[in-house]
């Protein structure tokens, strides 16, 4: 009888172990930061090309760009990786807007391209803003950027601030991770569209481009 | 029989009522090569239109007799990069003017045979929920009661340009209202109000026939 007793009481042990373990792992996962990867598709703009060939640096921090969303206790709530999209996004854009696009890894090897203009993107400022904390039935992403072109030699040629916006309603069985990769890819399609029309518009870029 | 009475009256309250207005300004009528777009309106700060409610309207006007050529949405939207979108799209029938006046956009809209732009503007709002309902688990099962009720009300407004001549020809309004319940009994009995589907089929309907010119 005591054999069996103690049989049981370490078959309890045994099987209690694991089951804590899973338990708190899951009670640990439920709390921890969600780990959100934006992802999108990004259509080539329909606009007439420049003639110009172009570099473009995408800098370390632009490549791993990630905004960490806290919660109203201070704990990390979601990490939001975009640095990949938005190459993806500039690599569908640039393209369809100058006659001859490059990648370098840095602005010295840019200039040793002999291309026309280097440009070089900067993310600014991230902002999300979520319904529990709006009390509004949207996801919103505000993204403000820092562009700036230098020409082929390094001379200083336009360093102007864009901002893009993007939102997407909730909606029932759609994930907050979901709702937010969403909105997300509205802001980055509203960067391409404005950057696309407005290129050519900003005063110091058309003063250089009337000059050549 | 007595004791199916109120749960008869009740699937019968849970119907929808539904108003269409048709403002026409302009002639209207469509070949067999000609398409039409249906596009949802974004840029307003506190509601977007749903694509799935412009999916809907869509899909309904391509079946049935007289059916339309309707370019998909997004197909649509992606093809016209950057111009169609939340902050770019033409707002006004001037905007448009302007925007054809771009060769890449008239040349794209010429290879789609865009003749008629929709677009859909407006949303679903559920307001009044009253109610409870409470759900317990234990050893022996589970099970929920209480009742739960709730309105829905569509509102939706389709604006239909005339791509060849630039000019607005038309607006279909639609407004369709429905209550639902979900009383529960051990188990949860949705009786839903199919208020946006019934706005989008009731749309569809009379677009498809203002387009046809009838």
């Amino acid at each position: 009888m005591i054999f069996n007793e103690c049989m049981m009481k370490n078959s309890i042990r045994s099987i209690a172990k694991p089951l804590c373990t899973a338990f708190c792992a899951l009670v640990l996962a439920s709390c921890g930061v969600s780990k959100v990867v934006i992802e999108g598709s990004y259509p080539s703009p329909n606009v007439a090309k420049l003639p110009l060939s172009l570099a473009v640096v995408y800098d370390e921090p632009l490549r791993n760009f990630s905004y960490i969303e806290y919660s109203e206790t201070g704990a990390e709530e979601f990490n939001i990786a975009s640095g990949a999209s938005h190459v993806a996004l500039f690599d569908a854009v640039l393209p369809a807007m100058f006659e001859s696009v490059v990648e370098a890894v840095s602005l010295e090897e840019a200039e040793s391209l002999g291309v026309d203009a280097i440009f070089v993107p900067a993310i600014d400022e991230f902002q999300l803003a979520l319904p529990n904390k709006t009390k509004l039935d949207v996801y919103e992403v505000w993204i403000r950027y820092n562009m700036r072109l230098v020409s082929g030699d390094g001379a200083p040629i336009a360093d102007w601030v864009l901002t893009s916006y993007g939102k997407t309603p909730t909606e029932s069985l759609r994930t907050a991770d979901a709702a937010i990769n969403d909105a997300a890819v509205v802001a980055l399609r509203d960067l391409a569209s404005s950057f696309s029309l407005s290129f050519a518009q900003v005063p110091e870029v058309r003063d250089w481009l009337a000059s050549r | 029989m007595k004791a199916l009475l109120p749960l008869l009256v009740v699937l019968l309250a849970s119907c929808t009522s539904t108003t269409v207005d048709e403002f026409r300004q302009g002639e209207t009528g469509i070949n067999s090569d000609e398409s039409i777009v249906i596009l949802g309106r974004r840029h307003s700060s506190d509601y977007e239109t749903r694509a799935e409610f412009v999916d809907c309207v869509g899909e309904r006007m391509t079946t049935g007799n007289d059916s339309i050529s309707v370019i998909p949405e997004k197909e649509f939207v992606d093809a016209m990069f950057p111009w169609f979108e939340p902050r770019t799209a033409p707002l006004r029938t001037q905007d448009l003017e302007r925007l054809m006046a771009e060769p890449v956009v008239a040349e794209k809209m010429a290879e789609f045979g865009v003749r008629y732009m929709v677009w859909l503007d407006g949303f679903t709002e559920t307001s009044g929920r009253t109610g409870t309902i409470s759900c317990t688990v234990g050893p022996g099962g589970a099970g929920c009661f209480g009742f739960g009720s709730w309105e829905d009300d569509s509102t939706f407004d389709a604006r239909v340009w005339d791509v060849a001549s630039l000019q607005n020809v038309g607006t279909i309004s639609t407004d369709a209202s429905g209550q639902s319940y979900l009383p529960a009994l051990v188990i949860p009995i949705p009786l839903i109000a199919r208020v946006e589907a019934n706005a989008c089929v009731r749309l569809a309907d009379q677009l498809k026939q203002f387009v046809n010119g009838e």
